[in-house]
């Protein structure tokens, strides 16, 4: 069957996510032949306005530097990703960085690249937090239209 | 919420899972997965969707270990007790082992017919019956055989039935210490 299932991948700047995309590369995409998933990255890039509200005098400037901040933190999103798929040797990956707030982003590169999994890694908040802060990945589950991975930090397991 | 009656766990047709040492590329591949089965169909549709897209590409045959399946089902706890508008009535033992019985008859049900769409896909499987609350079960169960990968179904309830029904899947994928799998029902337009 050479039509291949997409994976898409959210990637934020947290060690969450980094360690669901190398999870994700060690039992999906590794060792031999085993591509059967097309992998694509996606990094949602935050509006300055989302980020600082309707600010004071001198906001304009603040904007300017903010949108440099949130550019460079995808750049450097991106670019540590592909460090970590060419270290796997997977090569079929696409990256892209959307902008706007991250659930929305999500649930609509599902449904544009048709894609049959959405991975993602979480914060691992408790209730009182997620119910503060939000959470992209409880969003996502309600929300996407195809099957949710989530994939969290395993808590350090008592080995007998 | 605590759950002091007894746990009855079984395990099915297939036995342990074997614990050998394993190389760290055999390791890398191996994944342990847990597939939280009940009578619905979503959850069998999560099962058959896990089994297609996650095993059906490597079918290696040096591979054949590499990939446990374990498929769980959880009863709720049966209450012995009916409370009619009046005082509380107990349920004569006649009526509880008849419901028991077919409590685990529905389980074995269950279970047989997931056990049959792993052997049609040719991947080898074992079962696990546990009694109690299914959220909790569930997330301990992941923790003490150690798996991978939880897959569970969803049954697609809308916000306000899922503050009142509960969703178990939504709970399983905040508690549990392991990576979630969350299946789904295909949507009208069933686009490949």
């Amino acid at each position: 069957m050479e039509d291949k299932q997409v994976m898409v991948l959210a990637l934020d700047e947290s060690d969450h996510s980094f360690y669901a995309l190398d999870w994700i590369l060690t039992h999906f995409f590794g060792s031999s032949s085993n591509n059967s998933f097309k992998l694509i990255i996606i990094h949602a890039k935050t509006s300055p306005v989302s980020v600082m509200g309707f600010g004071g005098p001198g906001s304009t400037d603040v904007l300017h530097l903010v949108e440099t901040d949130l550019k460079k933190t995808a750049e450097k999103v991106i670019s540590k990703a592909k460090d970590v798929c060419s270290s796997r040797s997977v090569t079929d990956v696409q990256y892209e960085v959307i902008d706007g707030d991250a659930r929305n982003v999500l649930c609509d590169a599902v449904e544009q690249f048709h894609a049959s999994i959405l991975a993602l890694g979480s914060h691992g908040y408790g209730a009182f937090k997620r119910a503060v802060l939000g959470s992209v990945s409880d969003y996502c589950c309600h929300h996407a239209r195809c099957s949710v991975m989530i994939v969290k930090k395993q808590k350090p397991k008592q080995k007998p | 919420m605590e759950t002091t009656t007894a746990e009855t766990s079984s395990t099915g047709a297939e036995g342990a899972a074997a614990h050998q040492p394993l190389t760290t590329a055999e390791e890398k591949r191996k994944m342990k997965l847990l597939v939280a089965m009940d009578e619905s169909d979503g959850s069998f549709y999560a099962l058959k969707w896990a089994l297609d897209h996650i095993f059906c590409y490597p079918i290696q045959p040096d591979l054949e270990e590499s990939n446990m399946i374990t498929l769980v089902h959880v009863q709720p706890i049966y209450q012995p007790f009916i409370y009619p508008a009046g005082p509380v009535v107990y349920a004569a033992p006649a009526v509880i082992d008849a419901v028991k019985q077919a409590q685990a008859q529905n389980a074995a049900a269950i279970l047989s017919r997931a056990l049959h769409i792993c052997k049609e896909r040719k991947i080898k499987a074992e079962t696990l019956i546990l009694e109690g609350d299914p959220k909790d079960r569930i997330c301990q169960a992941a923790e003490q055989l150690h798996a991978d990968l939880i897959v569970i179904g969803s049954r697609g309830l809308g916000t306000i039935k899922r503050a009142f029904l509960g969703s178990v899947s939504s709970y399983c994928a905040h508690h549990v210490h392991c990576p979630v799998l969350i299946v789904k029902p295909p949507s009208k337009e069933a686009h490949k």
